[in-house]
């Protein structure tokens, strides 16, 4: 408490976080635009339907950004249960008849034309829930009795998201709340306790759900089933392997013809690679490199204990989601239906990263003055 | 950094074999048929072609609007509107074939529509000018233009060419992309060929069989034209087949009318074996062979010969001496048996076998045509006296005319035996000549001397022995005639024959060459009163038409 009394050094911030944050996501908005025009123009008669859609979350993500940052975060603490209700309410809320199944999952609620992803909204709630939880008392860490509301508050939300069923926003979900304990400071031998269960509890789940194990075999022979099970991971091979060094160049994309599906969403990586080749995948994952390395600059640097945990949880779910997805398309796991942050089409995505990243510059205001 | 990694592997490592696999389902392709080779004759008159007509296919997924789409297509091609809807609507496939072999007028009345989703490709015809003409050895081609049969057949290879492609950028669904320009792989077209034949001798050579068809109304009538060199100037073969109507499904029939029976079948020669008798003969008594005949020997005028028991007679009754006291050139004359039963017997089976098998019997000929068959021949150590007696004179031994024609033209060309061919030469479209055709001389068979001789011999039977039907004032012709009983299970089969005249023109130099067979004529019982007028119908076309 005295330490977060004494740290009103207040700084510009670490402007380089907007500006990444910024950056990315009007590339992302380029690249929905040429992965998706052919598609849009042909459902919807209007090639820059998605784009369209994208622009107005990236505005509304920008207004979003530009509030958290310029509201002081320490406020989040005190909203920490709202959040948290909220996430749960709205993730409940996918099992009645606001839920919107799209692909054989309920991953989304509707309200007249506005869908929303809650589980977007749930892992962001649930960083600022449990870097408010351990910054009230640090020492909560150091007992399992302490701890245990953190694993009870994610175990909760990892039900919910896996029912809808979402395995892989629950599989990062779960590796968040590791990382969140593991920066809160608990003993290695809980971590372990969790740790454990956890792995032994993925191929389980993988079993016990005929769809995903199709996956994982289609994974390891995309080949067998070319038409079925392996499409998606052949396509999105193709589209990488079409791009070679220097890509086919902005726009000329040969996958997005249909071949590829959810090429503006969460394949939108392998349209890239096809265009701008491995050296535009490289540059876009040096920027996003770079961004995280601001962000844990800033959760360091932090002087509050909050500040700390909240910017690590953001950075590592930023990092998470960009490391599953890029190892999705690129075939080194078995496929799943994660987003590229900032990238990939879809608005509550977008809105609540851009949002988060405002946090993000909002703390890395809040420097020690070493 | 395994992801970077990865991403690496994948995109540039891995990435050329992807692309290729990528390639694949981003094209639609549309084939190019390469043009089937031109036949044509010696001089240029084309024989067999391609038209050029299309195929016209709709893409069911690429159908924007079926009714009229199917409007047209069924009144351009008067189909059935209904079937032609349900066919588009209830198929899986990503291609439908309305119609093949149309004109290019159809489909540039169906282009007038400007009808997405129909689309259509060259699909060449082949289609030959003259119908009848040299059918069986031009041969003809399956309904997807791959030659089954005669020239076709046996130079498809050459003739066929290497299909190209168009391939169309697609989407997923098979959609074209408007922007996206498509790929052309351009056919490469087939090798033309250019026959030995000659047009003018082979229409001769129809009319002279139609006309045998029609006065004889035998099982079969053939007549073949060569040069010395076994160039094959003109082929017939009747009854015959008209190759833009021919009845593919049919193999009955098309193995009836379709065979290349000068080739394929084999045939007991008859008299106009003699002919390598008298040569062996002489050409052994020229190398001072002492048990063969010289010029002038004068043969036993018996009509009789007996050997091991079973005799021998000639076809004629040496009543009121007849045959009498003949030599070599007279005994050709007549076409008397037993003194080529003397020869044979005189030189030996050795000797005589020696002669058989060096002027090609036995053996194919090696002419460029698909099914040639090599004859039946005794095996040496099998033959008795008695066969050698009857092979001196051409019976009880097969061959087919082929095979007769070159051992003659042989006899007679200065001793040289030589395969035939009916290819010249293979060109490109372009003209550039891909490969020449020159005389394929096999072996010296006889002296030039023997073979000066032997023409001499058969120009006076044409002059004034059995083949005088084939005279013709003020030209030297040569020839002999040949009527062959048939057998029937085993055993004469009485009053059918089959009835050959080989001859030649001008007799001191052959020019051309020419063996015309009526299988089974009526009326008429000798090769020289229905083989011999035709032979010379053929000499007389070509000196009308070369002007000789």
């Amino acid at each position: 408490m005295l330490k977060s009394l004494t740290c009103s050094n207040k700084s510009k911030g670490d402007i380089f976080i907007p500006i990444c944050t910024v950056l990315i996501s009007a590339f992302g908005m380029l690249m929905i635009y040429s992965a998706s025009s052919y598609q849009a123009e042909l459902t919807y008669g209007d090639k820059f339907y998605f784009f369209k859609k994208q622009l107005t979350g990236f505005l509304l993500g920008l207004a979003c950004m530009i509030g958290t940052s310029l509201i002081d975060y320490r406020k989040l603490d005190k909203l920490k249960y709202v959040f948290l209700i909220i996430s749960v309410v709205l993730l409940a809320l996918v099992f009645t008849p606001l839920g919107v199944e799209n692909y054989g999952a309920k991953r989304w609620i509707g309200v007249g034309p506005v869908t929303i992803q809650p589980s977007e909204l749930a892992k962001f709630s649930f960083v600022i829930f449990t870097a408010g939880y351990f910054a009230k008392k640090p020492s909560r860490a150091k007992s399992f009795l302490g701890v245990l509301p953190v694993l009870l508050v994610g175990g909760v939300l990892c039900v919910l998201i896996m029912i809808e069923p979402n395995m892989s926003i629950t599989v990062c979900v779960g590796a968040l709340m590791l990382a969140m304990l593991f920066a809160s400071g608990i003993k290695k031998r809980y971590l372990f306790a969790i740790l454990v269960p956890a792995l032994i509890a993925l191929p389980i789940m993988i079993i016990a759900e005929p769809y995903r194990l199709k996956r994982l075999m289609a994974f390891i022979n995309p080949w067998a089933s070319p038409k079925g099970e392996g499409y998606q991971l052949l396509q999105s091979l193709y589209a990488l392997g079409s791009g070679g060094f220097f890509g086919v160049g902005l726009f000329n994309s040969r996958q997005k013809y249909r071949f590829l599906p959810f090429a503006e969403s969460d394949f939108i990586l392998s349209v890239i690679g096809e265009e701008l080749g491995f050296i535009g995948v490289f540059i876009l994952f040096t920027v996003m490199f770079f961004l995280s390395y601001r962000g844990y600059r800033a959760s360091l640097k932090c002087n509050s204990f909050f500040g700390f945990m909240t910017a690590f949880g953001i950075t590592t779910v930023f990092v998470l989601q960009v490391l599953v997805n890029a190892l999705v398309v690129s075939g080194s796991i078995p496929p799943t239906g994660l987003p590229l942050p900032l990238i990939s089409s879809g608005n509550t995505s977008l809105i609540v990263f851009m949002g988060a990243f405002g946090v993000l510059y909002n703390i890395s205001k809040d420097l020690d003055k070493v | 950094m395994f992801v970077i990694a990865r991403l690496f592997y994948v995109q540039i490592i891995w990435g050329n074999e992807l692309q290729i696999k990528a390639l694949d389902q981003w094209t639609r392709n549309v084939p190019v048929l390469a043009k089937r080779g031109e036949i044509t004759d010696r001089n240029g008159v084309v024989l067999a072609t391609t038209k050029e007509t299309y195929t016209v296919f709709v893409r069911p997924r690429a159908v924007t609007d079926l009714d009229g789409v199917t409007t047209v297509l069924s009144n351009v091609f008067s189909l059935d509107k209904g079937e032609l809807i349900d066919k588009i609507k209830n198929t899986k496939v990503s291609e439908i074939k309305v119609v093949k072999h149309v004109g290019k007028e159809y489909v540039e009345k169906l282009s007038n529509y400007s009808l997405s989703g129909v689309y259509f490709a060259e699909d060449v015809t082949r289609y030959y000018p003259y119908d009848e003409l040299l059918a069986q050895v031009l041969g003809y081609t399956s309904a997807d233009g791959n030659g089954i049969s005669g020239l076709e057949l046996y130079y498809n290879d050459q003739l066929s060419g290497v299909n190209g492609d168009i391939l169309y950028q697609a989407d997923l669904t098979g959609v074209d992309l408007k922007d996206k320009t498509p790929y052309y792989r351009p056919a490469t077209d087939g090798l033309n060929l250019r026959l030995t034949i000659d047009y003018e001798i082979q229409q001769i050579l129809e009319a002279v069989t139609d006309e045998a068809m029609s006065v004889y109304t035998p099982v079969s009538a053939s007549a073949i034209v060569i040069s010395p060199v076994g160039e094959v100037l003109g082929m017939s073969m009747k009854p015959s087949l008209n190759l833009n109507e021919v009845p593919l499904g049919d193999l009955e029939t098309l193995n009836k009318l379709g065979r290349i029976t000068l080739i394929a079948d084999s045939y007991e020669p008859g008299s106009t074996f003699k002919v390598l008798t008298a040569s062996a003969n002489l050409n052994e008594y020229y190398n001072g062979n002492d048990k063969a005949f010289s010029e002038t020997h004068t043969f036993n005028s018996s009509r009789f010969r007996y050997i091991d028991g079973s005799k021998i007679k000639c076809w004629s009754t040496h009543n009121n001496g007849k045959h009498a006291n003949e030599n070599l050139s007279e005994a050709l004359n007549n076409s008397c048996n037993p003194i080529f039963v003397d020869i044979a017997l005189a030189l030996g089976k050795e000797k005589f076998y020696d002669y058989v098998n060096s002027f090609g019997y036995g053996k194919v000929t090696g002419i460029d045509l698909p099914g040639e068959a090599q004859g039946m021949l005794i095996p040496k150590q099998a033959v008795k006296s008695a066969d050698l007696a009857r092979i001196s004179f051409g019976q009880a031994i097969a061959c087919t005319p082929l095979q007769l024609l070159m051992a003659t033209t042989s006899a007679v060309n200065g001793g040289k035996l030589y395969s035939p061919y009916l290819v010249k030469e293979v060109y490109s479209s372009g003209g550039a000549l891909s490969s020449v055709t020159e005389p394929n001389e096999i072996a010296t068979v006889i002296d030039e001397k023997t073979s000066k001789t032997i023409s001499s011999y058969l120009e006076k039977v044409v002059s004034n022995g059995s083949g005088k039907q084939a005279y013709i004032e003020g030209y030297k012709v040569g020839g002999k005639t040949g009527t062959a009983q048939k057998y029937k299970d085993g055993v004469i089969n009485q009053g059918k024959y089959v009835m050959s005249f080989i001859g030649f023109f001008p007799a001191d130099k052959p020019e051309y060459l020419c063996l015309v067979i009526v299988d089974e004529p009526v009326g008429g019982t000798y090769g020289s009163t229905v083989a011999a007028p035709l032979c010379k119908k053929v000499f007389e076309g070509i000196i009308n038409c070369k002007g000789l």
